[in-house]
């Protein structure tokens, strides 16, 4: 089995130094503040994409309570984090506080949680996990101290790291700012899931996906790494929340909706299940076409583009677009993006690969 | 063969790329006519652009596209006279938001630096999203929701008496006037900010009158189906009138419910909880029966009120196939605020952001020939909005499927009403 070492080879560890400095160069070429919102969003959200891919995509558990967890973070965030002053009043705790323990406190819940829930398999965990998701809604409309209830709450924690300010370095806007902090932490997160998976726990969390009782049987405790992957996932979901609602400014228990986890598990079925840039793809793919398609709507045809025109509308298109996507993969390539761009990397790379064969 | 050097290619490829990407923004030079060129102004060529945020897909396009239209008639109009201060052509830029608050603030960000205003954003959850930018950009945004939040707000252009006020009138008159004295008052609202406002004037109309709400339920927005349960909630503790909080489809999927549970109390529907659709549809004869609206202003084709007389000619000449619609009127209103605020700061000489927040203060009292309450303006904290509203009962054969009740009244209790 292949993906031991860090990169898979030269060209792939170029390649990757590569996209590191165009992440880091892009705020700053690149100053349409669209492009800089969508893919703050897309940073945001691919975070807990890559959290889920851990616990789906490497250890085999499929959960829908992701959305819970999410809202957790952002919570956590904007109690510790906003300022004293608002309403309902925040901690005014700085950055270096509310963001880890935005993922913190959610994976301290998941492994509270998780013993309950992870002694269900398969679609049982999925139902289970999915009343996270309503519990949480009712909890977060209910305690307005936190949560502003179905009001809602700003979201303005400091985002101040030492001398480094994220609402503003140098002069640079609020975005470009930001842009730095969410996707420096996309880095930590696939840096560190990376790292995970390509070592002894990650071994451990892939048998236990593959068959439980083999695992167990050369002493792998399911129960511990299935709770592990639970705990990461949750916090890594919490993280996400947190940047998500800081990209937002505003949050409302609405946002932590069954659609949300739902859209978390599109993310890794069409960025590539099981694999650690699946995540990541999943989430620029998922966040990205729509706002792609509206940019070149004109050249499409049959597209309405004002109230008044007749025609399919955007979001029309693009949930069509989006339909045929999930199931053009499931179908043709189920691991995805990620395998696609292996693929390519591959082609001509210094170690030819067999092409995989086709699953039947 | 020796392999090209692919990665070092690849690197400078997406370098490359960001630079192409980079040289798409051009600039525009400063002219040489009377105002200065600003973000969304363009003297030479005439054009002031206005941004429009608003659901024109989803379950709540039928108020965003009727809302869209009547922006666009009234801009129109205004264009064919030769625009604002006679000589800048409003060019509206639309965005589709779906009701979900990333997409407008997405929406807001690509404007942002392109727009000397947002003339229209909808939803109450998408404006509180875009405040935080507004203030930090020092731009304007007109709200196409009645939150009283947006009344002391500097950056927010709102018009219409607010939520608050159309439940505490509506309440008011149904258990003085309108024979609903010792009855069970309930309520039916959307879980968000804009239920909660709604029930806030609920809260505060029960204060003054002295009737208590005997159940309060909820639903979630745009998930109108999901409240099969708190219908029963309803029917079990036996509401004689139950205020509602909702959106239109929501609300033919409730009142669908309760029709075919035999639940027929009286509804009274903040103004966004009804469109036209709903009278035309089957529910027609059950609405009609027991479903009331507070809103504003008066029937559509009542030409007795010169603001709806100007509407109607404008349709006739600019959009002849418009359907009559309760959205087209406030959408044709708040493009009314948002001209009487640029012809202000065309006449001010200034149309950059901070012009526009200074015409705003000096505006004066936006007028809407009777369409919606007169506003008067000035700095945030002393605006004074309107407090009258008007109640409907359904009536298919009305063009919008609404008859006046009782029109234009403003209750001592919404006197008392203020904000901050």
């Amino acid at each position: 089995m292949d993906g031991l070492s860090l990169f898979a080879s030269r060209r792939s560890r170029n390649l990757t130094l590569a996209l590191i400095v165009g992440v880091a160069a892009y705020p700053l070429v690149v100053r349409s503040e669209l492009w800089l919102t969508v893919l703050l969003f897309v940073g945001a959200t691919a975070i807990g994409a890559v959290g889920l891919n851990l616990l789906t995509g490497f250890t085999g558990q499929v959960s829908l309570g992701h959305a819970f967890f999410l809202g957790l973070g952002a919570y956590t965030a904007c109690y510790l984090g906003n300022p004293t002053g608002g309403a309902p009043a925040g901690r005014g705790l700085p950055l270096f506080v509310w963001l880890p323990l935005a993922a913190l406190l959610p994976g301290l819940v998941g492994l509270v949680v998780g013993p309950a829930a992870l002694r269900l398999k398969g679609n049982y965990l999925a139902v289970v996990s999915l009343g996270l998701v309503f519990l949480g809604a009712h909890v977060f409309k209910q305690w307005s101290s936190v949560t502003g209830g179905s009001d809602g709450t700003s979201v303005a924690p400091s985002l101040a790291l030492g001398p480094v300010d994220f609402a503003g370095i140098g002069g640079l806007t609020r975005n470009q700012s930001l842009f730095f902090l969410v996707w420096g932490m996309v880095g930590l997160t696939t840096l560190g899931s990376r790292n995970l998976v390509r070592t002894r726990p990650g071994r451990a969390m892939q048998a236990v996906r593959d068959r439980e009782v083999a695992a167990e049987v050369i002493g792998v405790s399911v129960a511990r790494y299935k709770l592990g992957a639970f705990a990461i996932s949750s916090g890594l979901a919490g993280l996400s929340g947190a940047l998500y609602a800081v990209v937002l400014t505003y949050v409302e228990p609405g946002t932590w909706s069954l659609a949300l986890s739902i859209q978390f598990v599109a993310m890794i079925i069409v960025g590539g299940i099981g694999t650690t840039t699946g995540g990541v793809l999943g989430a620029l793919f998922v966040g990205g076409l729509p706002e792609v398609v509206r940019h070149y709507s004109a050249s499409i045809p049959f597209v309405a583009r004002t109230a008044s025109e007749r025609g399919l509308s955007l979001p029309q298109l693009n949930q069509i677009l989006f339909g045929l996507c999930i199931v053009g993969f499931l179908v043709l390539e189920p691991r995805g993006i990620a395998a696609l761009w292996a693929r390519a990397a591959h082609r001509s790379g210094e170690h030819r690969v067999q092409a995989r064969p086709h699953p039947l | 063969m020796r392999p090209l050097p692919r990665a070092g290619l690849a690197s400078g490829l997406v370098v490359t790329a960001l630079l192409a990407a980079a040289c798409g923004s051009a600039t525009s030079k400063a002219p040489a006519g009377t105002l200065r060129s600003a973000p969304g102004f363009d003297p030479v060529a005439g054009t002031i652009k206005v941004g429009i945020i608003s659901p024109l897909t989803g379950p709540v396009q039928a108020v965003g596209k009727p809302l869209t239209a009547g922006n666009e008639v009234y801009f129109n109009k205004v264009n064919a006279k030769g625009g604002i201060g006679g000589r800048y052509k409003i060019v509206f830029e639309e965005r589709d938001s779906a009701y979900v608050a990333q997409q407008a603030v997405q929406a807001y960000n690509e404007l942002k630096t392109n727009v000397v205003l947002f003339g229209q954003v909808l939803g109450t959850a998408s404006t509180k999203a875009l405040l935080t930018g507004l203030k930090a950009d020092g731009l304007v945004a007109s709200p196409a929701s009645l939150d009283a939040d947006w009344v002391r707000e500097p950056n927010l252009l709102p018009i219409g008496g607010p939520y608050q006020i159309q439940a505490i009138n509506a309440l008011t008159w149904y258990v003085t006037d309108g024979g609903g004295a010792g009855r069970k008052i309930c309520t039916l609202a959307q879980d968000d900010a804009y239920g909660q406002a709604g029930l806030q004037g609920v809260d505060f109309a029960a204060r003054k009158d002295g009737f208590s709400v005997t159940s309060a339920k909820t639903f979630a927005a745009t998930k109108g189906a999901d409240g099969a349960a708190a219908i029963r909630g309803l029917k079990d503790a036996g509401c004689q009138a139950v205020f509602l909080v909702s959106t239109p489809s929501d609300t033919g999927t409730l009142l669908g419910l309760a029709a075919t549970a035999d639940f027929t109390p009286q509804w009274i529907g903040q103004s966004p909880s009804y469109s036209s659709s709903l009278a035309a549809s089957p529910l027609g004869d059950y609405l009609s029966k027991y479903f009331m609206v507070a809103s504003e202003g008066t029937e559509w084709g009542d030409t007795s009120v010169p603001g709806m007389k100007d509407m109607l000619a404008d349709i006739a000449q600019i959009k002849p196939d418009q359907q009559p619609d309760l959205y087209f009127i406030f959408g044709y209103d708040q493009a009314r605020a948002v001209v009487q605020v640029l012809e202000k700061a065309v006449a001010l000489g200034d149309l950059s952001h901070a012009g526009i927040m200074a015409a705003m203060e000096q505006v004066g009292t936006l007028t809407f020939g009777g369409l919606t309450g007169d506003y008067p303006y000035g700095k945030a904290a002393d605006r004074v909005f309107p407090r009258e509203t008007t109640l409907f009962k359904v009536d298919p054969a009305k063009p919008v499927g609404l008859a006046v009740v009782k029109k234009g009244f403003a209750t001592d209790q919404a006197r008392q009403f203020d904000i901050r």
